[in-house]
């Protein structure tokens, strides 16, 4: 591997200036290697969501660089910075974020149609990702039709029907009780070790970061752990 | 891509169904009222055009007194009397026809019914110079105009009214205090512009008339008609020298009579009803703009409670294009069915008041055309701003919008 997937360089984020000045990340240094399953923890305000959205190519640093497949993501524009999120980026939320009264296998072409491509191509592609994720025989429900787990799934479908190069996870559990939670990290885990996709996933619960392979953990906007896990190389 | 984005904008149409259809009205009110005031005022400009051409065409109206200067009072003058009837026909022997006529409004009986009609006193050049015919029966004759007969010619209405499916010629029909027989039936002229029946009338002898209705040997009106590609202005101007002659105008004074054109009086009175469509469909217009705003009101609701939407949707590689062009195409798509059922609307009210009112039913392609193009462009323009503020979004924020 020439380079890492993503690379932080020293970045800070500051929101606010004077006496409301925070600085959400302050100087923080990372990267994360292809095919790495990588869990991002720490408390509320610790700077995980900041540092998760900077990787996903939602936010930029203030200061430092960020990036993304050795690009300087961080310099790059709104419009860019969407390309990148469409061509190499799936995203999973915490509240699942489908299209409401749209059927599952519409929510999973979502980002096709954004890419262009045709009208077939694209129902094979997302029928093939509602089965990679178990959802065969649910593509016509709507979101309310369907479980938490299941709109989970649905999510992931969405997030990989694009063949990312990486899948950004913002606690994908957080709204599941713990058997929905186990499959739904069985199933990224699947995707990570059988499809070689890098993932990172922010999460509170140690359980969960538990089946990364490496939990790096924000506190006050610096990283205080970063540890792998023995078994898991 | 632009089907799908139209499709798109039509399903989230469909789920504020109630919602959509309110917005909708405004567009349609406005183009309703656009296409029914130039439908209509095309069909009355038709109407008025086919009115004055009734009237005859190369047709010289003459009357006592002059044309009003503008500010100033109208001129005093003394009626017209036989003298300059026999001098016109003496001084234009080019013309097709010359008639003198008297009018007035009358009460007519017959039996138990009786009318409020215009009751024309003339002479046979009078059916030629108003190029009306006679439907039924026969024309009075030179004779009976010498003659003083008791004899009329009665409109469509009259015959309807007092005698149904009956015959009327030959019965008699009381005009005031004379009593006068029934020779003939006018052609149906119908309502003119104005609104007045124009078959509510009765037609007799000039000399009938002075002696027995009107009580004076005045002459309201001397109709001159052309033939066919006479130069109207030429004859205009022997009209006027002989008629300054007779009635023995000083060249410092002005004429004591007017005489008018009817085919410029037609042209004016065309173009003074096309302004008038133009003020009322431009009134129009103003309700159409009030129907954008009503939409671009509507589409900033809907980019606020889709915020979360354009998030997930910029989220996963939607560009600010992608979104602004979606919101674009919802807010045209939606003027553009309101402005279908506006041209639906419109027309049928176009259609009804033709209908009841006996206009020309006119409907204009160009202005349908312009309609439709105008309430897609209300969509766009107003649909541009609630659009563009969806577009400029931050991912972030509209993703944590509940």
């Amino acid at each position: 591997m020439a380079h890492p997937l993503v690379r932080f360089d020293q970045v800070w984020k500051t929101y606010g200036s004077g006496e409301a000045r925070v600085d959400a990340l302050a100087g923080v240094d990372l990267t994360i290697g292809r095919g790495e399953f990588v869990a991002i923890m720490g408390p509320s305000g610790s700077g995980k969501s900041t540092a998760m959205n900077i990787i996903g190519c939602l936010d930029t640093p203030t200061r430092g660089r960020y990036f993304f497949m050795n690009v300087d993501a961080g310099g790059l524009d709104r419009s860019r910075r969407a390309l990148l999120r469409n061509l190499y980026i799936g995203f999973v939320f915490q509240g699942y974020n489908l299209l409401a009264r749209t059927t599952a296998v519409e929510n999973v072409e979502l980002p096709l149609i954004y890419r262009g491509v045709p009208g077939r191509q694209r129902r094979r592609l997302a029928l093939e990702a509602l089965d990679k994720v178990g959802l065969t025989g649910r593509e016509g429900h709507t979101p309310a039709e369907l479980s938490g787990g299941q709109q989970q799934r649905v999510a992931i479908a969405r997030a990989i029907v694009t063949s990312p190069t990486l899948l950004v996870a913002d606690e994908p559990t957080g709204n599941l009780d713990t058997a929905r939670s186990q499959e739904i990290m069985e199933l990224l885990t699947g995707l990570n070790r059988e499809q070689g996709l890098t993932i990172a996933m922010v999460t509170h619960e140690a359980d969960i970061a538990a089946h990364a392979g490496r939990i790096v953990t924000f506190v006050d906007g610096r990283i205080a752990s970063d540890e792998a896990k023995m078994e898991a190389a | 891509m632009i089907w799908e984005t139209v499709r798109l904008a039509l399903l989230s149409i469909r789920r504020n169904a109630l919602r959509s259809v309110l917005t909708l009205l405004g567009i349609v009110i406005g183009v309703a009222a656009v296409i029914a005031m130039i439908t209509i005022g095309s069909g009355t400009t038709e109407k008025v055009k086919a009115d004055i051409s009734k009237l005859g065409s190369n047709l010289l109206v003459v009357r006592a007194g002059g044309a009003p200067q503008p500010g100033g009072p109208r001129i005093q003058a003394k009626e017209l009397r036989a003298r300059e009837v026999q001098a016109l026909v003496d001084g234009i022997p080019e013309a097709r026809a010359i008639a003198a006529a008297s009018q007035k409004q009358v009460r007519i009986v017959s039996g138990t019914d009786s009318l409020s009609v215009l009751v024309t006193g003339s002479d046979p050049g009078y059916f030629i110079a108003r190029d009306w015919g006679v439907a039924l029966g026969r024309e009075f004759t030179d004779q009976e105009v010498r003659g003083n007969a008791n004899v009329c010619l009665v409109g469509e209405t009259v015959r309807s009214q007092f005698f149904g499916a009956g015959d009327p010629l030959g019965l008699a029909v009381r005009v005031g205090r004379m009593s006068c027989t029934i020779i003939g039936i006018l052609e149906s002229k119908g309502f003119s512009g104005f609104g007045q029946d124009q078959d509510a009338t009765v037609l007799m002898p000039l000399t009938t008339f002075q002696r027995r209705i009107a009580g004076n040997r005045d002459v309201d009106t001397i109709y001159i008609s052309g033939t066919d590609g006479t130069p109207m202005a030429e004859m205009q101007e022997k009209v006027e020298d002989i008629l300054r002659e007779t009635r023995r105008i000083t060249a410092d004074k002005d004429d004591d009579f007017s005489v008018r054109d009817m085919t410029q009086i037609a042209e004016t009175m065309a173009s003074a009803t096309t302004v008038m469509t133009g003020m009322l469909g431009a009134l129009a217009g103003v309700s159409l703009l009030v129907g954008g705003i009503g939409i671009m009101n509507i589409m900033l609701v809907s980019v606020t409670e889709r915020t979360r939407e354009i998030g997930i949707r910029l989220a996963i590689g939607a560009q600010e294009r992608d979104i602004l062009v979606q919101f674009m195409v919802e807010a045209t798509v939606l003027s553009l069915i309101g402005g279908l059922i506006g041209i639906a609307l419109g027309m049928s009210l176009a259609g009804l008041a033709s209908a009841t009112m006996s206009i020309p039913f006119a409907p204009s392609l160009p202005v349908i055309a312009l309609a439709v193009g105008f309430s897609g462009a209300i969509g766009m323009v107003f649909g541009f701003f609630p659009a563009l503020r969806a577009a400029r979004l931050d991912p972030i924020d509209a993703l944590r919008h509940e």
